[in-house]
């Protein structure tokens, strides 16, 4: 279920015109205190439309989308592993890996062995870092900080720490080419989104990760396997990661172990920014990708204006910590 | 408090000094009133009682005098010092301590060092240890109890680490301490203790104000109970003058029809041996006990805190690295060691930590309630909206649950309708056995009696085994056909309620190993 109509205590109790009310603030995909984020995101359109006059036109727009896919892969992933209280900082390392693996095996064998091996590899590193934080109990933030390192350095092994540049030319199809106005990628994220969307929010295991980040003993009282279910998502945020480094790899045209290391930051700010609790059992994807266009906005303005980009990484920082801040003052207030 | 002005006035009320006044408080949480204009005076070197039902603003004045919560208008006034805005700081410094029903003792650190905490004995500047242990043996002979000043706090029951927050306060010189629900936690034995440390500080001249829902309590221990309803102070009186029936009318605003007058009536069928429970047992928590929960039956588990009661309880539930075997129709299984194997064997436990351990407070009270079982509503694992409205619908819809909250977030819920939420949880999921840790804790009478008959109900007409621990024996009296004792770790005697001979007195004295009678002196 959604999270509906955060109204709800202040209506009349008795009647059918309240029942009526209920049905239709029911209908509200989300409840209205999480406006704001939707707000700020307006204010970053206007913004960025006075200051740069291409900033909404359907081109630039479909540059926003087209070097925003990878993350927003990605995020949808981290968001599953946030709202069930978790927390993934390797997603940037099995991205690198993942565009070595890709680019690696397309040297030599087909694009579709490379393919399913380098996703069968996120699945592996993910399920890795699930099973030590579910099993060995260690806190997930140290869990993927240690395992970050250890797909890092396997990465730079496995490629010799030179970058992979398979000579295919349909190996750039992935990361380039379009299908029908969009690119492939694209239309990747929006599947992810969609799909995303709706395992959390229609299924038995999405409920299930708002109970265990919501409340693990809770969750485990009522007999569901925490452990497991918890574990899962690192599997499904490995996958998620190894499908965005394969686009990555594929949009440039070579594949190398020192990619992605603002991912794991980028992610979890898009997370954040859409207002996905850091403390899980709350959240949602549309959150996502509304923290997603909002950060994928200002990247772009940033590009625009030509601003350092060792300045864009200050201001980022101070954006990711600004959304907590907020994230931490709401909670306060209720 | 040591240094308490004068300990001879306490004879008289009326040549006691004010010393904590509050005038037309009112507090509005966004356009709900919380109080409306409430006027009380402290005085000191006595126990004032703030009595009301749950929501009836109590909790919430003693908010605004901890300096917890600002008041929307009016004025308080401690011991000559203005008490502006929420600034607990201010309070303090004005000399009141609240001690809440949450503790705030640091786990890992010693009971001595948390008793000091913030006031450190010291001698050129650095901690000394030596003077601290002496003052701690000192308190520990005022309040005549044991404790082990080198004990870490995390491995005292929550009963000591009260009475260390207790002295925690008494330390600090407190010339008011605040009492939120000081005793919920308590056994028996360990709530005349508190009650008589209290007794001591008043005759030590501190202010002391005092909110509880044990109305027995309330009479042993105050001088003067203030009764609370919708946010505002409806009779105030010295103790002498209030009668239980009486405090009660006032809290609920006209005569309580209790349906908790009577004994439970004896099932009509003989109920079957539903679960066999052979020598379960808990490692240096429980000793090997053996028992049969029949199905229709409510069975009590009555004990102090840390007699194995919860422990019994969490073993069953699959907390516990239990070992023993249960039998349920005839199929013997060994004691479950997680919920889950525990759920498979069809027992459900309502934990006495409702917030802490059974609701997820960001998620809306349907989804609490089908969260006992999911998969049965679910078509191909997808859960569709109406199908979790109608299936939470109907399993709150007899326990009085008003089904426009069901979207809400349970956050927002009284602990009357959280605790219904609960029950409804296990309605849907219909477990065989179903364990219910203090039911009742916190929650404001009139719910009370609707989940205690709710309870009997799933017994009666669903043919569940009810199992319940609490540390209200007259609850427990009137809702259990047995009451199965715990002392020490040990199950020493099971009564049967339907019996005549079996009251409170007989279930303390074969329980607690004390006479009833030391527990109400001031009250009878």
């Amino acid at each position: 279920m959604k999270n509906p109509s955060s109204a709800a205590p202040g209506r009349p109790s008795t009647g059918n015109g309240a029942a009526s009310l209920s049905r239709f603030a029911r209908k509200i995909p989300f409840d209205v205190s999480s406006l704001g984020m939707i707000g700020a995101l307006i204010v970053v359109m206007i913004v960025g439309q006075i200051i740069y006059p291409a900033f909404l036109t359907w081109t630039n727009i479909g540059i926003i989308l087209t070097q925003n896919a990878p993350l927003g892969i990605v995020a949808v992933g981290m968001t599953f592993v946030m709202i069930s209280g978790g927390f993934d900082l390797s997603v940037g390392a099995i991205y690198a890996f993942a565009a070595t693996m890709f680019a690696k095996i397309a040297m030599d064998h087909g694009l579709v062995e490379a393919g399913l091996c380098t996703l069968l590899l996120g699945i592996v590193c993910g399920t890795a870092n699930g099973a030590v934080v579910a099993l060995w109990r260690i806190n997930p933030f140290i869990a993927t900080l240690g395992s970050a390192s250890i797909f890092s350095g396997l990465a730079f092994v496995y490629s010799n720490s030179t970058p992979q540049t398979p000579d295919n030319p349909n190996f750039q199809i992935l990361g380039q080419a379009f299908w029908g106005p969009l690119p492939i990628a694209v239309w990747l994220l929006f599947v992810t989104v969609l799909l995303g969307g709706f395992v959390l929010s229609k299924t038995v295991y999405g409920q299930a990760l708002y109970a265990i980040g919501g409340n693990e003993t809770a969750a485990r009282l009522s007999g569901l396997r925490v452990g497991l279910i918890r574990g899962s998502t690192f599997a499904l945020v490995g996958l998620l990661s190894a499908a965005a480094g394969m686009i990555e790899a594929s949009r440039l045209a070579v594949g190398q172990a020192d990619i992605g290391g603002t991912i794991p930051l980028d992610a979890i700010a898009v997370v954040i920014i859409g207002g996905t609790s850091l403390l899980g059992g709350e959240g949602s994807i549309w959150r996502t990708v509304v923290g997603l266009l909002i950060l994928g906005a200002i990247t772009n303005l940033f590009y625009s204006l030509a601003v350092d980009s060792n300045v864009q990484l200050v201001a980022k920082g101070a954006i990711v910590i600004g959304a907590v801040g907020l994230d931490v003052w709401s909670r306060r207030r209720r | 408090m040591h240094q308490a002005e004068s300990p001879a006035t306490v004879a008289s009320r009326h040549e006691n000094a004010v010393t904590i006044s509050a005038r037309d408080v009112t507090k509005e949480f966004g356009g709900v009133k919380a109080l409306k204009g409430v006027s009380v005076d402290f005085y000191a070197g006595e126990v004032h009682a703030l009595v009301g039902e749950n929501g009836a603003g109590k909790s919430t004045f003693l908010g605004t005098l901890a300096g917890r919560v600002s008041p929307t208008t009016g004025s308080l006034t401690a011991f000559g010092h203005m008490i502006t805005g929420a600034n607990p700081r201010a309070s303090r410094a004005a000399g009141i301590v609240a001690i809440y029903q949450e503790l705030t003792m640091i786990p890992a650190r010693t009971a001595c060092e948390n008793v000091f905490l913030g006031q450190f004995p010291t001698r050129l500047g650095i901690v000394d240890h030596s003077k601290m242990r002496a003052r701690f043996e000192v308190l520990c002979q005022k309040f005549g109890v044991h404790m082990d000043a080198d004990a870490r706090t995390d491995t005292l029951s929550i009963a000591d680490q009260q009475l260390l927050e207790i002295m925690r306060a008494y330390e600090s010189a407190a010339k008011a301490v605040l009492f939120d629900e000081p005793t919920a936690s308590l056994g028996e034995s360990e709530r005349a203790r508190l009650l008589d440390i209290i007794r001591q500080m008043k005759a030590n001249g501190t202010t002391i104000a005092f909110v509880s829902h044990h109305l027995d309590e309330v009479l042993a221990v105050s001088d003067r109970i203030t009764v609370f309803r919708d946010g505002s102070v409806v009779a105030s009186r010295p103790t002498s003058a209030w009668t239980k029936q009486q405090i009660v009318t006032e809290m609920l605003g006209s005569e309580l029809k209790s349906t908790l007058q009577q004994r439970p009536l004896r099932p009509t069928q003989m109920p079957r041996d539903l679960l066999k429970v052979s020598d379960i047992a808990v490692a240096g928590l429980l000793y090997p006990a053996s028992f049969v929960i029949r199905a229709g039956e409510v069975l009590g588990i009555a004990g102090l805190v840390g007699s194995g009661r919860t422990s019994l309880l969490r073993a069953l539930a699959g907390l516990e690295p239990a070992t023993g075997r249960l039998e349920i129709d005839e199929v013997e299984k060994p004691a479950p060691r997680t919920p889950r194997a525990a759920r498979a064997l069809g027992i459900a436990l309502i934990p006495e930590d409702r917030k802490g351990q059974g609701l997820v407070l960001s998620r809306s009270s349907a989804c609490n309630v089908i969260l006992g079982d999911m998969p049965s509503i679910a078509r191909f694992r997808i859960l569709r909206e109406p199908v979790i409205m109608k299936a939470a619908s109907a399993a709150v819809v007899n326990y009085g649950f008003n089904l426009n909250r069901l979207s809400a977030p349970a956050r927002t819920l009284s602990g009357g309708n959280q605790q219904k939420l609960m029950l409804g949880r296990w309605h849907h999921a219909r477990p065989r056995v179903l364990l219910a840790d203090e039911p009742t804790r916190g929650i404001d009478i009139g719910a009370k009696t609707e989940i205690l008959a709710a309870l009997r109900k799933a017994a009666l007409e669903e043919g569940l085994a009810v199992v319940i621990v609490s540390s209200e024996l007259e609850e427990l009296l009137v809702v259990s056909d047995r009451i199965l004792i715990m002392r020490d770790g040990h199950m020493v005697d099971t009564l049967d309620c339907h019996s005549d001979d079996v009251d409170v007195e007989r279930i303390l004295h074969s329980a607690f190993a004390v006479h009833a009678a030391s527990l109400h002196t001031e009250h009878a």
